[in-house]
Protein backbone atom coordinates (compact mmCIF):
# COMPACT_ATOMS: atom_id res chain seq x y z
CA UNK A 1 0.00 0.00 0.00
CA UNK A 2 2.77 2.63 1.03
CA UNK A 3 4.91 1.61 -1.70
CA UNK A 4 2.28 2.09 -4.23
CA UNK A 5 1.26 5.54 -2.92
CA UNK A 6 5.22 6.39 -2.85
CA UNK A 7 5.59 5.34 -6.30
CA UNK A 8 2.35 7.48 -7.07
CA UNK A 9 3.92 10.32 -5.53
CA UNK A 10 7.69 9.70 -7.21
CA UNK A 11 5.70 9.69 -10.71
CA UNK A 12 3.50 12.64 -10.11
CA UNK A 13 6.43 14.58 -8.51
CA UNK A 14 8.91 13.97 -11.39
CA UNK A 15 8.09 14.80 -14.82
CA UNK A 16 7.63 10.83 -15.94
CA UNK A 17 9.58 10.45 -19.24
CA UNK A 18 9.98 13.65 -19.67
CA UNK A 19 10.57 13.49 -23.85
CA UNK A 20 7.03 12.16 -24.20
CA UNK A 21 5.57 15.54 -22.69
CA UNK A 22 7.00 17.40 -25.42
CA UNK A 23 6.03 18.14 -28.83
CA UNK A 24 8.37 16.31 -30.18
CA UNK A 25 7.64 12.92 -27.92
CA UNK A 26 4.05 13.20 -29.40
CA UNK A 27 4.67 13.34 -32.89
CA UNK A 28 7.03 10.49 -32.53
CA UNK A 29 4.09 8.33 -30.69
CA UNK A 30 2.09 9.17 -33.45
CA UNK A 31 4.64 8.28 -36.17
CA UNK A 32 4.85 4.63 -34.84
CA UNK A 33 0.78 4.19 -35.27
CA UNK A 34 1.29 4.66 -38.93
CA UNK A 35 4.89 2.92 -38.90
CA UNK A 36 2.41 -0.39 -37.96
CA UNK A 37 0.01 0.39 -40.58
CA UNK A 38 2.95 0.41 -42.88
CA UNK A 39 4.02 -3.04 -41.85
CA UNK A 40 1.13 -4.41 -42.01
CA UNK A 41 0.73 -3.09 -45.29
CA UNK A 42 4.32 -4.11 -46.38
CA UNK A 43 3.53 -7.91 -45.09
CA UNK A 44 0.12 -7.78 -46.81
CA UNK A 45 1.49 -7.23 -50.41
CA UNK A 46 4.48 -9.26 -50.48
CA UNK A 47 2.71 -12.48 -48.72
CA UNK A 48 0.53 -12.35 -51.84
CA UNK A 49 -2.30 -12.13 -49.95
CA UNK A 50 -3.35 -8.68 -52.29
CA UNK A 51 -2.74 -8.57 -55.63
CA UNK A 52 0.11 -5.64 -56.49
CA UNK A 53 -2.06 -4.05 -59.40
CA UNK A 54 -4.93 -3.54 -56.54
CA UNK A 55 -2.61 -2.10 -53.57
CA UNK A 56 1.13 -1.97 -54.64
CA UNK A 57 3.77 -2.34 -52.16
CA UNK A 58 4.72 0.31 -49.44
CA UNK A 59 7.95 0.28 -50.79
CA UNK A 60 6.78 0.42 -54.42
CA UNK A 61 5.00 3.80 -53.56
CA UNK A 62 8.25 5.26 -51.77
CA UNK A 63 10.23 4.33 -55.41
CA UNK A 64 7.67 6.12 -57.31
CA UNK A 65 7.22 9.09 -55.06
CA UNK A 66 11.15 9.26 -55.69
CA UNK A 67 11.29 9.22 -58.90
CA UNK A 68 8.58 11.44 -59.23
CA UNK A 69 10.27 13.84 -57.11
CA UNK A 70 13.40 13.80 -58.56
CA UNK A 71 12.09 13.93 -62.16
CA UNK A 72 10.35 16.84 -60.84
CA UNK A 73 6.41 16.33 -61.59
CA UNK A 74 5.66 15.43 -58.25
CA UNK A 75 6.96 18.68 -57.39
CA UNK A 76 5.22 20.77 -59.97
CA UNK A 77 1.71 19.15 -58.49
CA UNK A 78 2.68 19.48 -55.06
CA UNK A 79 3.10 22.82 -55.97
CA UNK A 80 -0.15 23.72 -57.61
CA UNK A 81 -1.82 22.09 -55.17
CA UNK A 82 -0.54 23.78 -52.33
CA UNK A 83 -0.35 27.32 -53.87
CA UNK A 84 -4.50 26.83 -54.83
CA UNK A 85 -5.28 25.76 -50.94
CA UNK A 86 -3.40 28.07 -48.86
CA UNK A 87 -4.53 31.09 -51.27
CA UNK A 88 -8.08 29.73 -50.72
CA UNK A 89 -7.50 29.68 -47.06
CA UNK A 90 -5.68 32.56 -46.70
CA UNK A 91 -8.19 34.44 -48.42
CA UNK A 92 -11.36 32.94 -46.59
CA UNK A 93 -9.55 34.04 -43.26
CA UNK A 94 -9.02 37.40 -44.81
CA UNK A 95 -12.60 37.89 -45.40
CA UNK A 96 -13.94 35.17 -43.15
CA UNK A 97 -12.55 37.21 -39.87
CA UNK A 98 -13.93 40.39 -40.18
CA UNK A 99 -16.92 39.32 -41.20
CA UNK A 100 -17.20 37.24 -38.23
CA UNK A 101 -16.10 40.33 -35.91
CA UNK A 102 -18.45 42.62 -37.43
CA UNK A 103 -21.53 40.27 -37.24
CA UNK A 104 -20.80 39.61 -33.95
CA UNK A 105 -20.21 43.90 -33.00
CA UNK A 106 -23.66 45.21 -35.45
CA UNK A 107 -27.01 43.48 -35.63
CA UNK A 108 -27.63 45.38 -39.21
CA UNK A 109 -24.56 43.04 -40.55
CA UNK A 110 -25.61 40.00 -38.59
CA UNK A 111 -29.37 40.48 -39.98
CA UNK A 112 -28.27 40.54 -43.61
CA UNK A 113 -25.30 37.69 -43.20
CA UNK A 114 -27.13 35.60 -40.95
CA UNK A 115 -29.61 33.96 -43.45
CA UNK A 116 -27.02 33.58 -46.49
CA UNK A 117 -25.01 31.98 -43.88
CA UNK A 118 -27.56 29.35 -42.24
CA UNK A 119 -28.34 28.80 -46.39
CA UNK A 120 -24.95 28.38 -47.36
CA UNK A 121 -23.58 26.34 -44.74
CA UNK A 122 -25.00 23.01 -45.30
CA UNK A 123 -25.26 23.48 -48.73
CA UNK A 124 -22.62 21.03 -51.06
CA UNK A 125 -20.55 23.68 -52.27
CA UNK A 126 -19.38 21.57 -55.19
CA UNK A 127 -22.48 22.00 -56.59
CA UNK A 128 -21.22 25.29 -57.70
CA UNK A 129 -18.77 24.19 -59.94
CA UNK A 130 -19.69 23.48 -63.51
CA UNK A 131 -21.51 27.29 -62.90
CA UNK A 132 -17.49 28.23 -61.86
CA UNK A 133 -16.20 26.71 -64.78
CA UNK A 134 -19.10 28.92 -66.94
CA UNK A 135 -17.81 31.81 -65.22
CA UNK A 136 -14.20 31.85 -64.37
CA UNK A 137 -12.03 29.08 -65.74
CA UNK A 138 -11.38 25.22 -65.44
CA UNK A 139 -7.52 26.69 -64.54
CA UNK A 140 -6.90 28.33 -61.12
CA UNK A 141 -9.84 31.11 -60.47
CA UNK A 142 -12.60 28.46 -59.70
CA UNK A 143 -10.64 26.51 -58.28
CA UNK A 144 -9.37 29.14 -55.57
CA UNK A 145 -12.86 30.06 -55.63
CA UNK A 146 -14.27 27.12 -54.63
CA UNK A 147 -11.90 26.53 -51.78
CA UNK A 148 -12.96 29.95 -50.49
CA UNK A 149 -16.91 29.68 -50.49
CA UNK A 150 -16.06 26.64 -48.73
CA UNK A 151 -13.36 27.06 -45.99
CA UNK A 152 -14.74 30.27 -45.66
CA UNK A 153 -17.79 29.10 -43.27
CA UNK A 154 -16.02 27.83 -40.02
CA UNK A 155 -14.35 30.50 -40.13
CA UNK A 156 -17.39 33.08 -40.43
CA UNK A 157 -19.43 31.12 -37.58
CA UNK A 158 -16.18 30.44 -35.55
CA UNK A 159 -15.05 34.34 -35.46
CA UNK A 160 -18.85 35.75 -34.85
CA UNK A 161 -19.09 33.26 -31.67
CA UNK A 162 -15.47 34.27 -30.35
CA UNK A 163 -16.97 37.90 -30.57
CA UNK A 164 -20.42 37.66 -29.15
CA UNK A 165 -18.69 35.86 -26.35
CA UNK A 166 -16.52 38.62 -25.64
CA UNK A 167 -17.39 40.70 -22.10
CA UNK A 168 -17.37 43.83 -22.12
CA UNK A 169 -15.22 45.00 -19.64
CA UNK A 170 -12.07 44.71 -21.30
CA UNK A 171 -14.18 46.44 -24.56
CA UNK A 172 -14.82 49.32 -21.80
CA UNK A 173 -11.38 49.46 -20.37
CA UNK A 174 -9.71 50.01 -23.86
CA UNK A 175 -12.56 52.95 -24.66
CA UNK A 176 -11.83 54.89 -21.35
CA UNK A 177 -8.08 54.56 -22.21
CA UNK A 178 -8.41 56.03 -25.31
CA UNK A 179 -9.28 53.60 -28.44
CA UNK A 180 -12.03 54.82 -30.62
CA UNK A 181 -14.90 52.05 -31.05
CA UNK A 182 -13.42 51.13 -34.14
CA UNK A 183 -10.13 50.50 -32.94
CA UNK A 184 -11.23 48.45 -30.65
CA UNK A 185 -12.33 45.85 -32.94
CA UNK A 186 -9.11 45.40 -34.25
CA UNK A 187 -6.90 45.74 -30.94
CA UNK A 188 -9.38 44.31 -28.24
CA UNK A 189 -12.34 42.19 -29.77
CA UNK A 190 -9.64 40.21 -32.06
CA UNK A 191 -7.46 38.92 -30.07
CA UNK A 192 -9.85 37.83 -27.12
CA UNK A 193 -11.82 35.84 -30.03
CA UNK A 194 -8.78 34.50 -31.40
CA UNK A 195 -8.89 31.50 -29.65
CA UNK A 196 -12.17 30.57 -31.42
CA UNK A 197 -10.53 32.13 -34.59
CA UNK A 198 -8.24 29.40 -34.20
CA UNK A 199 -9.94 26.69 -33.92
CA UNK A 200 -12.20 27.60 -37.02
CA UNK A 201 -9.32 28.08 -38.87
CA UNK A 202 -7.64 24.58 -38.03
CA UNK A 203 -11.24 23.49 -39.22
CA UNK A 204 -11.20 25.18 -42.14
CA UNK A 205 -7.70 24.16 -43.21
CA UNK A 206 -8.57 20.68 -44.18
CA UNK A 207 -11.78 21.85 -45.83
CA UNK A 208 -9.20 24.01 -47.89
CA UNK A 209 -7.38 21.22 -48.48
CA UNK A 210 -9.73 18.97 -49.46
CA UNK A 211 -11.77 21.38 -51.35
CA UNK A 212 -8.83 21.65 -53.68
CA UNK A 213 -8.02 18.37 -54.46
CA UNK A 214 -11.42 17.34 -55.36
CA UNK A 215 -11.72 19.91 -57.77
CA UNK A 216 -8.65 19.06 -59.08
CA UNK A 217 -10.30 15.62 -59.65
CA UNK A 218 -12.82 16.86 -61.47
CA UNK A 219 -11.58 19.37 -63.94
CA UNK A 220 -8.57 17.82 -64.43
CA UNK A 221 -5.08 19.44 -65.30
CA UNK A 222 -1.84 20.50 -63.18
CA UNK A 223 -2.31 19.75 -59.70
CA UNK A 224 -2.28 16.21 -57.54
CA UNK A 225 -6.04 15.69 -57.98
CA UNK A 226 -5.52 15.80 -61.28
CA UNK A 227 -2.59 13.70 -61.99
CA UNK A 228 -4.19 10.92 -59.59
CA UNK A 229 -7.08 10.97 -61.65
CA UNK A 230 -4.92 10.28 -64.59
CA UNK A 231 -3.24 7.72 -63.15
CA UNK A 232 -6.05 5.65 -61.99
CA UNK A 233 -7.51 6.21 -65.65
CA UNK A 234 -4.04 4.32 -66.98
CA UNK A 235 -4.43 1.64 -64.17
CA UNK A 236 -1.39 3.31 -62.60
CA UNK A 237 -2.37 2.25 -58.88
CA UNK A 238 1.38 2.97 -57.77
CA UNK A 239 0.52 6.57 -58.85
CA UNK A 240 -2.55 7.29 -57.30
CA UNK A 241 -0.89 5.54 -54.42
CA UNK A 242 2.09 8.07 -54.59
CA UNK A 243 -0.85 11.03 -54.55
CA UNK A 244 -2.63 9.83 -51.85
CA UNK A 245 0.52 9.58 -49.50
CA UNK A 246 1.80 13.17 -50.95
CA UNK A 247 -1.83 14.83 -49.86
CA UNK A 248 -1.61 12.93 -46.63
CA UNK A 249 1.84 14.47 -45.98
CA UNK A 250 0.76 17.82 -46.87
CA UNK A 251 -1.84 17.57 -44.88
CA UNK A 252 -0.05 16.61 -42.13
CA UNK A 253 2.51 19.68 -42.16
CA UNK A 254 -0.01 21.82 -42.72
CA UNK A 255 -1.99 20.88 -39.50
CA UNK A 256 1.01 20.53 -37.10
CA UNK A 257 2.14 24.16 -38.77
CA UNK A 258 -0.92 25.76 -37.48
CA UNK A 259 -0.60 23.38 -34.45
CA UNK A 260 2.67 24.90 -33.78
CA UNK A 261 1.04 28.37 -35.04
CA UNK A 262 -1.33 28.40 -32.30
CA UNK A 263 0.31 27.63 -29.43
CA UNK A 264 2.84 30.44 -30.38
CA UNK A 265 -0.73 33.37 -30.80
CA UNK A 266 -2.15 31.44 -27.46
CA UNK A 267 0.61 31.45 -25.44
CA UNK A 268 -1.38 33.51 -22.84
CA UNK A 269 -3.83 31.11 -22.20
CA UNK A 270 -3.40 28.62 -19.45
CA UNK A 271 -4.19 25.85 -21.11
CA UNK A 272 -1.72 26.71 -24.05
CA UNK A 273 0.90 27.31 -21.48
CA UNK A 274 0.76 24.04 -19.67
CA UNK B 1 -24.94 74.12 -1.32
CA UNK B 2 -21.70 73.10 -1.86
CA UNK B 3 -19.33 75.41 -3.56
CA UNK B 4 -19.55 74.14 -7.49
CA UNK B 5 -16.11 75.35 -8.61
CA UNK B 6 -14.86 72.01 -5.77
CA UNK B 7 -16.99 69.78 -7.97
CA UNK B 8 -15.88 67.19 -9.88
CA UNK B 9 -18.62 65.32 -11.47
CA UNK B 10 -21.85 66.99 -11.25
CA UNK B 11 -24.93 64.45 -11.57
CA UNK B 12 -28.63 66.13 -12.66
CA UNK B 13 -31.96 64.41 -12.70
CA UNK B 14 -30.56 61.43 -14.47
CA UNK B 15 -33.38 58.57 -15.19
CA UNK B 16 -32.40 55.50 -16.54
CA UNK B 17 -34.91 52.50 -17.85
CA UNK B 18 -34.05 48.73 -19.51
CA UNK B 19 -36.40 47.65 -21.55
CA UNK B 20 -36.70 44.14 -21.42
CA UNK B 21 -37.57 41.47 -23.79
CA UNK B 22 -41.04 41.46 -24.45
CA UNK B 23 -41.43 44.95 -24.25
CA UNK B 24 -41.83 45.48 -20.40
CA UNK B 25 -39.99 48.94 -18.73
CA UNK B 26 -37.45 48.53 -15.86
CA UNK B 27 -36.59 51.84 -13.99
CA UNK B 28 -33.53 51.49 -12.67
CA UNK B 29 -32.31 55.18 -11.86
CA UNK B 30 -34.64 57.84 -10.80
CA UNK B 31 -34.19 61.00 -10.26
CA UNK B 32 -30.47 60.93 -9.41
CA UNK B 33 -28.52 64.21 -8.38
CA UNK B 34 -25.31 64.37 -6.78
CA UNK B 35 -22.43 66.59 -6.71
CA UNK B 36 -18.86 64.59 -6.29
CA UNK B 37 -16.47 66.91 -5.10
CA UNK B 38 -12.58 66.80 -6.30
CA UNK B 39 -10.67 64.38 -4.42
CA UNK B 40 -13.47 63.41 -2.45
CA UNK B 41 -13.27 59.63 -1.71
CA UNK B 42 -16.95 58.78 -2.47
CA UNK B 43 -19.03 55.84 -2.01
CA UNK B 44 -22.01 54.72 -3.98
CA UNK B 45 -23.20 51.99 -1.11
CA UNK B 46 -26.31 50.00 -1.70
CA UNK B 47 -28.08 46.19 -2.37
CA UNK B 48 -27.68 44.71 -5.95
CA UNK B 49 -30.47 46.09 -7.85
CA UNK B 50 -30.45 49.62 -6.37
CA UNK B 51 -28.70 50.90 -9.99
CA UNK B 52 -25.16 51.91 -8.14
CA UNK B 53 -22.92 49.50 -11.09
CA UNK B 54 -25.53 51.29 -13.85
CA UNK B 55 -25.28 55.31 -12.43
CA UNK B 56 -21.45 54.29 -12.42
CA UNK B 57 -21.61 53.22 -15.57
CA UNK B 58 -23.12 55.99 -16.61
CA UNK B 59 -20.25 58.62 -15.46
CA UNK B 60 -17.90 56.63 -17.14
CA UNK B 61 -19.85 56.85 -20.89
CA UNK B 62 -20.06 53.48 -21.17
CA UNK B 63 -23.95 53.40 -21.44
CA UNK B 64 -25.85 56.33 -23.67
CA UNK B 65 -27.49 58.55 -21.10
CA UNK B 66 -31.22 58.71 -21.49
CA UNK B 67 -32.62 61.39 -19.14
CA UNK B 68 -30.60 64.40 -17.37
CA UNK B 69 -26.51 65.74 -17.53
CA UNK B 70 -23.62 64.41 -16.37
CA UNK B 71 -20.96 66.71 -15.95
CA UNK B 72 -17.13 66.47 -15.57
CA UNK B 73 -14.92 69.16 -15.41
CA UNK B 74 -13.71 68.13 -19.11
CA UNK B 75 -17.43 69.29 -19.41
CA UNK B 76 -20.69 67.08 -20.72
CA UNK B 77 -20.45 63.28 -20.13
CA UNK B 78 -21.14 61.66 -23.67
CA UNK B 79 -19.18 58.64 -23.86
CA UNK B 80 -15.89 57.33 -22.26
CA UNK B 81 -13.05 60.03 -21.31
CA UNK B 82 -9.39 60.08 -20.29
CA UNK B 83 -10.48 62.53 -17.58
CA UNK B 84 -12.22 58.59 -16.18
CA UNK B 85 -10.56 55.92 -15.42
CA UNK B 86 -12.25 52.55 -14.52
CA UNK B 87 -11.15 49.79 -12.68
CA UNK B 88 -14.01 46.93 -13.02
CA UNK B 89 -14.78 44.01 -10.46
CA UNK B 90 -13.38 41.11 -12.68
CA UNK B 91 -10.22 43.24 -13.14
CA UNK B 92 -10.78 43.21 -17.06
CA UNK B 93 -7.14 42.84 -18.01
CA UNK B 94 -6.51 42.11 -21.53
CA UNK B 95 -5.54 38.63 -21.42
CA UNK B 96 -3.48 38.74 -24.03
CA UNK B 97 -0.66 40.98 -22.74
CA UNK B 98 1.65 40.78 -19.96
CA UNK B 99 1.05 43.75 -17.23
CA UNK B 100 3.84 45.44 -18.74
CA UNK B 101 2.26 45.48 -22.00
CA UNK B 102 -1.18 46.28 -20.35
CA UNK B 103 -0.23 49.55 -18.91
CA UNK B 104 1.47 50.61 -21.96
CA UNK B 105 -1.32 50.21 -23.89
CA UNK B 106 -3.08 53.21 -22.17
CA UNK B 107 0.17 54.73 -22.40
CA UNK B 108 0.56 54.39 -26.07
CA UNK B 109 -2.59 56.19 -26.87
CA UNK B 110 -2.18 59.21 -24.65
CA UNK B 111 0.76 59.43 -26.98
CA UNK B 112 3.90 58.60 -24.33
CA UNK B 113 6.98 58.55 -26.19
CA UNK B 114 8.42 55.26 -25.92
CA UNK B 115 11.05 56.04 -23.48
CA UNK B 116 8.60 57.65 -21.45
CA UNK B 117 5.93 55.10 -21.36
CA UNK B 118 8.45 52.67 -20.21
CA UNK B 119 9.18 54.44 -17.30
CA UNK B 120 6.07 55.58 -16.36
CA UNK B 121 4.73 51.43 -16.71
CA UNK B 122 7.68 50.85 -14.96
CA UNK B 123 6.95 53.60 -11.85
CA UNK B 124 3.04 52.63 -11.91
CA UNK B 125 4.00 48.64 -11.39
CA UNK B 126 6.43 49.66 -8.66
CA UNK B 127 3.44 51.41 -6.93
CA UNK B 128 1.18 48.57 -6.95
CA UNK B 129 4.09 45.84 -5.82
CA UNK B 130 4.23 44.29 -8.98
CA UNK B 131 7.81 44.62 -9.37
CA UNK B 132 9.41 41.37 -10.76
CA UNK B 133 5.84 40.11 -12.56
CA UNK B 134 5.78 42.76 -15.54
CA UNK B 135 6.41 40.00 -17.88
CA UNK B 136 4.22 37.61 -16.41
CA UNK B 137 0.32 37.16 -17.96
CA UNK B 138 -3.13 38.09 -16.09
CA UNK B 139 -3.79 34.24 -15.87
CA UNK B 140 -0.56 33.56 -14.14
CA UNK B 141 -1.28 36.06 -11.50
CA UNK B 142 -3.95 35.73 -8.26
CA UNK B 143 -6.74 37.68 -8.30
CA UNK B 144 -5.10 40.23 -5.97
CA UNK B 145 -1.97 41.16 -8.74
CA UNK B 146 -4.37 40.75 -11.68
CA UNK B 147 -6.74 44.17 -9.38
CA UNK B 148 -3.45 45.51 -8.76
CA UNK B 149 -2.22 45.39 -12.24
CA UNK B 150 -5.68 46.66 -13.26
CA UNK B 151 -5.66 49.29 -10.75
CA UNK B 152 -2.05 50.70 -12.42
CA UNK B 153 -3.16 50.98 -16.07
CA UNK B 154 -5.62 53.06 -15.38
CA UNK B 155 -3.53 55.39 -13.06
CA UNK B 156 -0.74 55.15 -15.46
CA UNK B 157 -2.68 57.17 -18.08
CA UNK B 158 -3.12 59.81 -14.94
CA UNK B 159 -6.85 60.15 -14.85
CA UNK B 160 -8.55 62.97 -12.74
CA UNK B 161 -11.34 60.83 -11.81
CA UNK B 162 -11.14 57.25 -10.59
CA UNK B 163 -14.44 54.96 -10.96
CA UNK B 164 -14.53 51.42 -9.18
CA UNK B 165 -17.04 49.03 -9.64
CA UNK B 166 -16.79 46.70 -6.41
CA UNK B 167 -13.23 46.26 -7.29
CA UNK B 168 -12.21 44.11 -4.73
CA UNK B 169 -15.89 41.84 -4.36
CA UNK B 170 -14.06 39.36 -6.29
CA UNK B 171 -11.13 38.43 -3.72
CA UNK B 172 -10.60 36.83 -0.52
CA UNK B 173 -11.06 38.74 3.03
CA UNK B 174 -7.40 39.35 3.37
CA UNK B 175 -6.47 40.29 0.00
CA UNK B 176 -9.35 42.98 -0.28
CA UNK B 177 -8.11 44.51 3.23
CA UNK B 178 -4.59 44.70 2.58
CA UNK B 179 -6.34 46.11 -0.97
CA UNK B 180 -8.28 48.34 0.47
CA UNK B 181 -5.06 50.03 2.58
CA UNK B 182 -3.40 50.22 -0.22
CA UNK B 183 -6.39 52.13 -2.05
CA UNK B 184 -6.57 54.52 0.54
CA UNK B 185 -2.61 55.21 0.28
CA UNK B 186 -2.43 55.45 -3.24
CA UNK B 187 -5.85 57.91 -3.24
CA UNK B 188 -4.39 60.53 -0.27
CA UNK B 189 -0.82 60.66 -2.09
CA UNK B 190 -2.58 60.79 -5.92
CA UNK B 191 -5.02 62.80 -4.70
CA UNK B 192 -7.70 61.79 -7.01
CA UNK B 193 -11.70 61.40 -7.20
CA UNK B 194 -12.94 58.04 -6.67
CA UNK B 195 -16.09 57.17 -7.21
CA UNK B 196 -16.21 53.39 -5.83
CA UNK B 197 -19.51 51.42 -5.95
CA UNK B 198 -19.78 48.75 -3.08
CA UNK B 199 -22.48 46.48 -1.70
CA UNK B 200 -20.03 46.35 1.68
CA UNK B 201 -20.93 48.90 4.40
CA UNK B 202 -17.78 48.34 6.08
CA UNK B 203 -15.47 48.66 3.14
CA UNK B 204 -17.83 52.33 2.26
CA UNK B 205 -17.28 53.38 6.08
CA UNK B 206 -13.29 52.49 5.60
CA UNK B 207 -12.64 54.20 2.56
CA UNK B 208 -15.39 56.79 1.92
CA UNK B 209 -15.15 60.40 2.72
CA UNK B 210 -18.99 60.25 2.01
CA UNK B 211 -21.14 57.74 1.20
CA UNK B 212 -24.08 57.74 -1.31
CA UNK B 213 -26.98 55.17 -0.10
CA UNK B 214 -29.09 54.39 -2.42
CA UNK B 215 -32.65 52.00 -2.44
CA UNK B 216 -33.50 49.44 -5.32
CA UNK B 217 -36.66 49.62 -7.44
CA UNK B 218 -36.68 51.95 -8.84
CA UNK B 219 -33.47 53.02 -7.97
CA UNK B 220 -33.01 56.24 -6.09
CA UNK B 221 -30.36 58.16 -3.48
CA UNK B 222 -31.79 57.44 -0.10
CA UNK B 223 -29.64 58.97 2.08
CA UNK B 224 -26.28 61.23 1.82
CA UNK B 225 -23.65 60.40 4.53
CA UNK B 226 -20.55 62.26 5.18
CA UNK B 227 -18.54 59.68 7.46
CA UNK B 228 -16.21 62.37 9.35
CA UNK B 229 -14.00 59.90 10.72
CA UNK B 230 -10.31 60.40 10.98
CA UNK B 231 -8.08 58.70 8.81
CA UNK B 232 -5.73 56.52 10.56
CA UNK B 233 -4.76 52.97 9.49
CA UNK B 234 -7.09 50.16 8.87
CA UNK B 235 -6.37 48.47 12.23
CA UNK B 236 -7.18 51.54 14.37
CA UNK B 237 -9.84 52.41 12.23
CA UNK B 238 -11.39 48.90 13.00
CA UNK B 239 -11.04 49.54 16.63
CA UNK B 240 -12.53 52.91 16.94
CA UNK B 241 -15.51 52.81 18.42
CA UNK B 242 -16.96 55.78 16.01
CA UNK B 243 -16.14 53.35 13.19
CA UNK B 244 -18.44 50.43 14.51
CA UNK B 245 -21.20 53.26 15.52
CA UNK B 246 -21.05 54.44 12.15
CA UNK B 247 -21.11 51.13 10.44
CA UNK B 248 -23.86 49.96 12.63
CA UNK B 249 -26.18 53.37 11.65
CA UNK B 250 -25.05 53.01 8.28
CA UNK B 251 -26.20 49.09 8.21
CA UNK B 252 -29.41 49.90 9.82
CA UNK B 253 -30.20 51.99 6.74
CA UNK B 254 -29.38 49.59 4.39
CA UNK B 255 -30.58 46.65 6.07
CA UNK B 256 -34.11 47.51 5.23
CA UNK B 257 -33.42 47.57 1.85
CA UNK B 258 -31.51 44.92 1.25
CA UNK B 259 -34.28 43.11 3.09
CA UNK B 260 -37.04 44.16 1.01
CA UNK B 261 -34.99 43.69 -2.44
CA UNK B 262 -34.57 40.20 -1.34
CA UNK B 263 -38.50 39.81 -0.78
CA UNK B 264 -38.33 40.53 -4.41
CA UNK B 265 -40.84 43.57 -6.29
CA UNK B 266 -43.80 44.87 -4.32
Amino acid sequence: MTAITEKQNTARNKPRTPWLNTVAGETAIQAGVFVVLLLAWEIATRSGVISPFMLPAPEDVVRRMADDLASGVALADLGRTLWRAVLGFVISAVIGIPLGILMGRFALIKWFFDPLISVGFPMPKIAFLPIFILWFDVFDTSKIIMVVISAIFPIVLAANAGTEQCDKWPVWSARSLGASKAETLWEIIFPLALPQIMTGLQIALPVALITTIVTEMMMGGPGLGGAMMTAGRFADTQGVFAGIVEITIMGLVLMKGFEALRRRLLRWQPQVRE
Amino acid sequence: MRDASRSAISIENVQHSYVLRGGKEIIALQNISLDIQAEEFHALLGPSGCGKSTLLYLIGGFIPLQEGSIRTRSGEVTGPGLERGIVFQNFALFPWMTVKQNILYGLRKANFPRKEAEDRAREFIQLVHLTGFEDAFPSQLSGGMQQRAAIARTLAVDPEILLMDEPFGALDAQTRRIMQEELRAIQQRTKKTVVFVTHDVQEAVLLADRITIMSPRPGRISHLIEVGLERQSVEDMLAQPEFTAKSEHIWRLVKDMAESAMRGPA
